[in-house]
Formats: structure tokens, C-alpha cells, sequence
């Protein structure tokens, strides 16, 4: 078929053109400014993305993984300052010392699924939260902790740039990682368990097992990132590292983008976290950003539960020939189908009907 | 330690118990009616104390009465919250993307909260809040007395609305199974909505009770939610009964570890009881056989 290798080329193309400006981009960023908020919106995509190994493979919906977050923080500031390791060695022992630890944790909170997941999830940032604020003389507490700079003689724009390298250097990783995983047999695995977990019991996927794996990966990539934003900015407070904001935040981007989508957390991060830091600027204290997620999580979940890249492939199909494979549809969507059909052919039987059905009628 | 701070801290455990079970029997009904999990409950107790506070402070009068106010507004509010937000969610994704939902509704609150009155501590003074009574050789202050009754009187009419009213029947009906009780003619739709209302008309109970001796702000939610979630869950999921006895027993237990551990510790228990639920009976200790299968 020609139009295939035709789209190979457009991907190819777009591929190549996204790389180059990420990676131009602090060679035209106006200012230091602009470009340490383009390390803040990378870091966000680096946390999107990992929260997507739980949410987009499983879709158990995690909104604690500021939980991971913070840990890889604090694990590297603390492996710096009290082992007196050297940074990057503490950025990479923390984050296999939070993958162990997540093993535990995620063996008690994946034995339930929908909701009381997510009632875990919230419950283990809360914990953590209280844990590094009331152990103060381990964690600094309230006053925060300053983490010693990888780069010490750097200046603050030569910093910023090494900074933004290594960030995308990890999304770069992050990503390969997802996309090797969505190819293989395990991936597969962790799909059926999305789409209905009992059939993937029964077909002898060892699906308990499957959703710990990916969680302890989901883990370690995320405190990785939040290692990375450690050694980078250099301050850490507990309020900050463990809010459920920086959760909501990852599960926000990646289902604006689309969970299913390799790029989809990428997209959302771009848009949610250019946002974000443009409410920052302009409304600096007031909790307007707050109110601006929460809008914009609602407007997300009511009309969008499948994301942007999706929504706009179905714009594009409808101005193409018809597709002559079989359309991936989820057995969620095949149940809606169904339901809306038989509704529409309830409506339509009540319309021939007449409205005189007996619950209409007044008694 | 001496038993008369036993004696007063497990007397502070009950009244706080009281309390608690009261704000997650409102979970559970959202739980039980719907299958949503309502994180924003606890930011609709913070709404309610600042239009406690808001009301005590323009018009000098007892917060309490606020409460003519605020009860039928969140009734409505949750009437509407559940016939225009919750309904439209897909039937399939309903529980996980209502947890989504209601959170962003609790975001925008807090927000709200704190763009209106700002970030500042907010406390009601009243002329009875430094007062205490002694009851067998312990103190108690005046307010927690009140926050309690309030609660114990909530959840009487709650039972009495569940038990013997036709509304209360065709909650129960509906909560049970829900096809059956449309067979029987239950406009499930429009009780649903009234549950939701209901649910959230105890978030106004509890928030203005909350306001006569709590300092508040606005992200002082995520200080609630996290205990409530964790008692529901201990509970099992959906079930009141089992919610209100969860509610007393950590209520008491919180109340009491705070001799030895201090305040910030104690609220520990409440994790701690979540996770060796989720290990040893992820239903719920109480009579939740829901749980599990959502």
C-alpha cells in the first residue's frame, strides 16, 4: 500500500522536526527565564509519561505518584548530604532504593482496583507528606532541604542548559521505554488488563504480577524525574514535593494528550505546563491556577476522557477514505455503542409510540 | 499516664468519632448510590465553614443558623452536581474518571475559597467557644459538645429518612440493585439525585460544625479527605453501618494515640488501618461486600 509509506515519511518528518526544535530550543529561548520554564514543562513530560506505564498500559488511575516523586527527590538530596555520595551516583541509587520500596507498597495497593486504587494512591502522598514534614531533623521538615549542585562552578544560564539536556535525555529514555513495552508480549498483557481483567485472568495472563512490574517501573521512572528536578533546582519542601497537585498534574497532561498515545502525556505536558506557568506569571498568588486546573481537569474528563491526539485523528479520518483495517475500539466503547444504539431504538420506539407511555403519564 | 487523660481523651475520641461518621456516612451514600467516590466532600466541608464564618461575620449571628441557608443549598448544589456532571460520565469508566471529576470540583473550591477570602487563617470567635463542662472528672469543651450533637442528630434523621420514609426506601432500593428497583418503578435517575443531594447536605452539617472550633483555610481539605477515605475503605466501601462504626473506633483510636505519639502522628493510625485493610480483608471490615468489585 503506498499511502503506508507515505505516513512512515510524514511521521519520520515530524519526528525529526520535533527533536530539532526540543533540542534548538535553548540556543532561541529569549531569556533564561523562558528556559528554565521549557525545563519545567520537559520535567512535567518526564512525570506524565511515567505516570503512563500505570495509567495507560493498566488503567489503574494513580493519583499519588507525587508520592514517587517526592521520594526520588528527597532520596537523592538526602544520599548527597548525609552518604556523601557523589550527585548523579545519588540520583541513580535513589531511584532503585524507591523502586524496591515501591514493590511493598504497590503489593498492598494493587490488590484493589478502581476506586479504592485511587484512594490509596491519594492516602500515600498524604502519608508521606506527614512523614517528611514531622521527621524534621532527618528531612529539614517545614524549612526544606538545599541539595549541593551537580555543576558547582556553572553559571546560571550554562546550568539551565545542561539541565535542559538532561531532561530530555531522560524523556528520550522514558519514552523508548513505554514504546518498547506497548510492542511487546508484556505490553499486550498489560492492555487485556486494561480492557477487562477477569478475561485476562482467565486467559492465563499472570495479571497481578503484570500490574506490580509495570508499577514498580512507573515508580522508579518518576523518581528519576524527580531526582533530576532535585539536583536542578536545588530546594526541596515537603508541601512542594509530596502535593497531590504534582499527581493530579501527571494524570492531568496525560489524559488531555491521551493515554493510549506514546506522545499523548508528551502533548498534554506541553500544553498543561505552558499553561501552568503562564497562570504563574500573570496571577503570580492569587489561586487562580487552581481553579484553572480544576476547570480544565473537568472540561478533560466530561468531554475528552480519551484525549487530544485521539479526537484529532478522528478529525482527520472523517476528511480521508475509509480505513480498510479493523478500527481498535475498547470493549468500553463497544459497550457504549451498543447501549447508546439501544437507547437511540428506545427513544425511537417511545417517539412512534406517542408520549402516552405510563410513566409519563401524570397520576 | 494517668487515667483521668485516658478518661478525657477517649471521651474527645467519642465526640470526634461522632463527627467523622457522620461526614462518611455522606461518603458512602455517593459510593452506594453511584459508584462515585466524592473526593470533593471534604472541600464542600470547607465551602460550608467559610459560609459559616462568612455569615458569622457579616451579620454577628450564631454560625449554627447558617445552616437554614446553607442545607437546602447543598442539597440543590448535589442534586444538580449529580443530574448534570456525574450522570454524563460513560457508564463504563463511571468510578475511576467520578474520582477525576470530583477532584477537579474540589480543586476549583479551593481555589475559589482562596481567590474570595484569601489564603489567611480563619477562626469564629463566640462567646460560649472558651467554655467547658465537666462530665465524670473530665473537660469538654462546650463546642465539641455541640459538633457532636449536631452529628448524632444528623445521623438520627438520616436513619430515620433511609428507614422509614418512601424516599429513604427507594434509596435503599436502588442501592441494593439497581435494574430491580426500576422493575418496580423507581425513577432511580431522580433518586440518585437525591442521594447525591442528601450526601452532600451532611458536608454543610459537618463543615458548619467543623467552623465553631477549627482554624480554617482553604486547602484544609486534604487534611479531611485523606482520614475519610481511609475510614470508608476500613468500613468496606458503600456500607453506612460499617462506615459509622470505622468512624468511631479511629476517631477514638486517633484520639487516644495522641497522648504518647503527639497530634501530627496520631493521624497516622488512619494509613496505617488503610493498608492492613487493603492486606487482610480488601472488602472492608465491615460488612462491605461492594468494595472489591470496583
Amino acid at each position: 500500500m503506498p499511502s503506508v509509506s507515505k505516513v512512515f515519511v510524514a511521521k519520520v518528518v515530524v519526528f525529526a522536526a520535533c527533536a530539532a526544535a526540543l533540542l534548538t530550543f535553548p540556543s532561541w529561548a529569549a531569556n533564561p527565564y523562558i528556559l528554565s520554564a521549557g525545563i519545567v514543562v520537559l520535567s512535567y513530560a518526564v512525570l506524565s509519561t511515567s505516570w503512563n506505564f500505570v495509567g495507560g498500559f493498566t488503567g489503574y488511575i494513580s493519583l499519588g505518584h507525587a508520592a514517587w516523586f517526592g521520594l526520588g527527590a528527597y532520596g537523592t538530596a538526602l544520599l548527597i548530604t548525609k552518604m556523601e555520595l557523589s550527585s548523579f551516583v545519588a540520583w541513580a541509587v535513589a531511584g532503585v532504593l524507591v523502586a524496591i520500596f515501591a514493590i511493598p507498597v504497590g503489593w498492598a495497593a494493587l490488590r484493589v482496583r478502581g476506586a479504592s486504587f485511587v484512594i490509596v494512591s491519594i492516602a500515600l502522598v498524604l502519608i508521606m507528606l506527614l512523614v517528611f514534614q514531622s521527621w524534621s531533623d532527618f528531612t529539614g521538615g517545614s524549612n526544606g532541604l538545599v541539595v549541593p549542585r551537580p555543576f558547582p562552578d556553572m553559571l546560571r544560564p550554562e546550568h539551565h542548559e545542561t539541565f535542559f539536556y538532561l531532561f530530555a535525555a531522560l524523556l528520550a529514555v522514558t519514552l523508548l521505554c513505554w514504546w518498547l513495552i506497548d510492542r511487546s508480549r508484556f505490553g499486550m498483557g498489560l492492555k487485556a488488563i486494561r480492557e477487562d481483567e477477569d478475561k485476562a485472568e482467565a486467559l492465563g495472563i499472570p495479571t497481578y504480577s503484570y500490574k506490580l512490574v509495570v508499577y514498580v517501573v512507573s515508580a522508579f521512572f518518576t523518581a528519576l524525574g524527580g531526582g533530576m528536578y532535585a539536583l536542578w533546582f536545588g530546594d526541596l519542601d515537603p508541601v512542594f514535593q509530596f502535593s497531590i497537585l504534582i499527581g493530579s498534574y501527571m494524570v492531568l497532561m496525560a489524559l488531555l494528550g491521551g493515554v493510549r498515545q506514546l506522545y499523548g502525556p508528551l502533548l498534554g505536558a506541553l500544553i498543561v505546563g505552558t499553561a501552568l506557568e503562564y497562570f504563574k506569571l500573570e496571577f503570580g498568588d492569587t489561586q487562580f491556577h487552581l481553579v484553572a486546573t480544576g476547570l480544565l481537569l473537568g472540561v478533560v474528563v466530561l468531554f475528552m476522557p480519551d484525549g487530544i491526539i485521539p479526537a484529532g485523528m478522528k478529525l482527520v479520518d472523517r476528511f480521508t477514505p475509509e480505513r480498510s483495517s479493523i478500527r481498535e475500539m475498547t470493549a468500553a466503547q463497544l459497550l457504549e455503542r451498543d447501549e447508546e444504539e439501544t437507547s437511540e431504538r428506545a427513544d425511537r420506539h417511545t417517539a412512534a409510540t406517542g408520549a402516552a407511555t405510563p410513566e409519563r403519564t401524570k397520576r | 499516664m494517668d487515667g483521668s487523660l485516658l478518661f478525657q481523651s477517649l471521651i474527645l475520641g467519642i465526640l470526634l468519632g461522632g463527627l467523622y461518621a457522620l461526614l462518611a456516612a455522606g461518603l458512602t451514600l455517593y459510593f452506594g448510590i453511584m459508584r462515585v467516590v466524592m473526593i470533593a466532600h471534604s472541600a464542600f466541608l470547607i465551602l460550608a465553614a467559610y459560609l459559616a464564618w462568612w455569615f458569622h461575620r457579616e451579620t454577628g449571628i450564631d454560625p449554627l443558623l447558617s445552616l437554614i441557608v446553607t442545607v437546602p443549598l447543598f442539597f440543590a448544589v448535589g442534586v444538580l452536581m449529580q443530574r448534570l456532571l456525574v450522570a454524563r460520565l460513560r457508564p463504563v469508566t463511571l468510578t475511576m474518571m467520578s474520582v477525576l471529576l470530583t477532584f477537579a470540583i474540589a480543586l476549583t473550591i479551593e481555589g475559589l475559597l482562596g481567590f474570595v477570602f484569601s489564603g489567611t487563617q480563619r477562626r469564629i470567635q463566640l462567646g460560649y467557644s472558651g467554655e467547658s463542662i465537666e462530665v465524670f472528672g473530665a473537660h469538654v469543651a462546650v463546642v465539641k459538645l455541640i459538633t457532636f450533637g449536631l452529628a448524632a442528630s444528623s445521623l438520627a434523621a438520616l436513619y430515620v429518612i433511609m428507614k422509614y420514609t418512601k424516599f429513604g426506601q427507594s434509596l435503599r432500593a436502588t442501592i441494593q440493585h439497581k435494574e430491580a428497583a426500576q422493575l418496580v418503578g423507581i425513577k432511580t435517575d431522580r433518586v440518585a439525585g437525591y442521594g447525591f443531594g442528601l450526601g452532600l447536605a451532611t458536608a454543610a452539617i459537618g463543615g458548619t460544625a467543623l467552623s465553631l472550633d477549627a482554624t480554617i483555610y482553604p486547602s484544609l481539605h486534604w487534611h479531611w479527605i485523606g482520614p475519610l477515605m481511609a475510614i470508608i475503605v476500613v468500613g468496606g466501601l458503600g456500607s453506612i453501618p460499617g462506615a459509622a462504626i470505622a468512624a468511631m473506633v479511629l476517631g477514638i483510636g486517633q484520639s487516644l494515640l495522641q497522648i504518647p505519639m503527639g497530634t501530627t502522628w496520631a493521624q497516622t493510625i488512619f494509613y496505617v488501618a488503610l493498608f492492613a485493610t487493603l492486606m487482610l480483608r480488601p472488602q472492608g471490615f465491615f460488612g462491605g461486600r461492594l468494595a472489591q468489585r470496583f
